[in-house]
């Protein structure tokens, strides 16, 4: 017999490695065309922090982000930014290059104030030009800001450094401030199992997860399909099989991970609730959107037949057998 | 032992002597420096050694140089004119369907094999013809997308 359940998990991530202190930093060079360097040690391993580091640099200063050029995790030249993981760099190199960006700006707005004749706080920055807030009309362009600074001597070059908000962990006690924000999530797993194989088919997943602003909302929808991926393998196949110190399938066609075929309809959902430390708002997605997948999935084959798979992989071995301890009880 | 081998590899004529248990794909990334085509589980499990040989969509890891011979193969490297990327190409770079990028060479010749047979395939067609194709990555949905756009960049020419 088929049936079918539905199934909610939750989970809350922290931002950044646990209780320690993992700066990031980042240098942003403005040049007489109007374009801008960035330089940041962040490692783009496909994630797409190039991208989000090179918009966040453009919101800042003003400039096209085609008018960007990132350089990123090259030790050569880039400044130290921690490695890409625990789904920290949006948030933390995010904050270094904004940081980096604003005091570029700073220094671009004294120079452009004074050639315009006005306090550089009524000044504002958009699409390569720099303008007065009550007169848009009234308008320089960046470039020509950074040649006049060059003509008289002065680079304008700006520098970034942020550490999240952390407070170590005491040893003994355990307390301590592990984290600066949290990222959250939500996700509902749809599933038809059949009750004679324990066979488990994926209908539908939903994930809802507060990213504080999607800085890039197709590179955050990416993050969300692909953890889901991830956690589907996870929940259904994925596992290391050990003997004697060996693993038994160190092969694709052993080690199974999800076809295009075996992925379930998805339905991501972006919630956006600004942390008020992140770049813009935003915090990490990486980690964040694998987690809650394999438990919603639990919690679905649960509210189907009313057994619990203790152990992952759920495979429909294991599947069969909590339905037949059911039955025995 | 080596053997002479005669290939048309995008366009261009080779006449090589090739070790004859030397795999398709090493011969295209070591003898020709055609590196554009990953060598991802020489297995023949993952599919990022995707060529199209004589048209068809293959595993070059599991295949060796020598019987290539008389072939004609397209990689990656050649399914750009010039600069201006290959409608798969950019619909590809337009939906995000690369993240790591170590299977889209492999997608992209796969999405070539079946659009050139196949111009308006349906979602469940698209993910058959790239079942073969395994990534960590993504989570396929965006490449599902960029497969539909391409096909109708391609059809709207």
């Amino acid at each position: 017999m088929k049936v079918r359940g539905k199934g909610i998990a939750c989970m809350y991530f922290g931002m950044g490695n646990t209780g320690k202190p993992n700066p990031s930093s980042a240098f942003v060079e403005l040049l007489e065309d109007g374009t801008a360097n960035v330089l940041c040690g962040a490692a783009d391993i496909g994630q797409g922090s190039n991208t989000t580091l090179s918009q966040i640099a453009a919101q800042e200063l003003g400039i096209p982000l085609e008018g960007i050029s990132i350089i990123s995790a090259d030790s050569a030249v880039t400044p130290e930014s921690g490695v890409s993981s625990a789904s920290r760099q949006t948030y933390i190199s995010g904050n270094a290059v904004r940081l980096a960006a604003q005091d570029a700006r700073e220094q671009l707005f004294v120079a452009a104030a004074e050639m315009l004749n006005v306090s550089p706080k009524r000044l504002s920055a958009k699409d390569g030009y720099i303008f007065l807030l009550d007169r848009p009309d009234y308008r320089i362009s960046i470039g020509e800001v950074v040649t006049h600074c060059w003509r008289k001597g002065k680079v304008i070059m700006g520098t970034g450094n942020f550490n999240p908000g952390i407070l170590p962990l005491d040893e003994e006690t355990g307390q301590g401030v592990p984290y600066a924000t949290y990222s959250y999530g939500t996700q509902v797993a749809e599933v038809e199992l059949d009750t004679e194989t324990g066979e488990i088919n994926i209908i539908k997943i939903t994930a809802a997860h507060d990213v504080g602003k999607a800085i890039n909302p197709m590179s955050v929808e990416g993050q969300l399909e692909g953890g889901a991926s991830m956690g589907v393998g996870f929940s259904l196949a994925e596992e290391i099989v050990l003997e004697n110190g060996r693993i038994k399938n160190p092969n694709f066609h052993e080690y199974l991970i999800p076809t295009a075929l075996d992925m379930p309809d998805f339905d991501p959902i972006i919630v956006e609730a600004a942390e008020p430390t992140g770049p813009f708002g935003a915090k990490g997605i990486g980690e964040p959107a694998t987690v809650p997948v394999a438990a919603a999935i639990l919690n679905a084959i649960a509210d189907a037949v009313g057994a619990r798979v203790k152990e992952l992989p759920n495979t429909a071995e294991r599947v069969f057998m909590a339905l037949r301890e059911k039955v025995d009880k | 032992m080596k053997q002479v081998i005669k290939v048309t590899v995008n366009g261009e004529y080779y006449e090589k002597e090739v070790v004859v248990h030397k795999s398709l794909l090493d011969f295209l990334r070591d003898d020709l420096n055609l590196t554009g085509t990953k060598k991802g589980c020489d297995n023949g499990d993952c599919g990022s050694c995707t060529v199209l040989l004589n048209g068809k969509p293959i595993n070059s890891c599991m295949m060796l140089a020598v019987e290539a011979d008389g072939c004609e193969i397209l990689t990656i490297e050649g399914i750009a004119g010039g600069k201006e990327l290959h409608p798969i190409q950019k619909a590809f770079v337009e939906s995000g369907a690369i993240q790591c990028g170590y299977c889209t060479p492999g997608m992209v010749m796969a999405a070539k094999a079946l659009l050139d047979e196949n111009p308006d395939p349906s979602e469940t067609e698209i993910r058959e013809a790239i079942v073969g194709h395994l990534c960590r990555c993504t989570g396929y949905d965006q490449i599902v997308r960029a497969i539909k756009k391409a096909a109708s960049y391609l059809n709207k020419k």
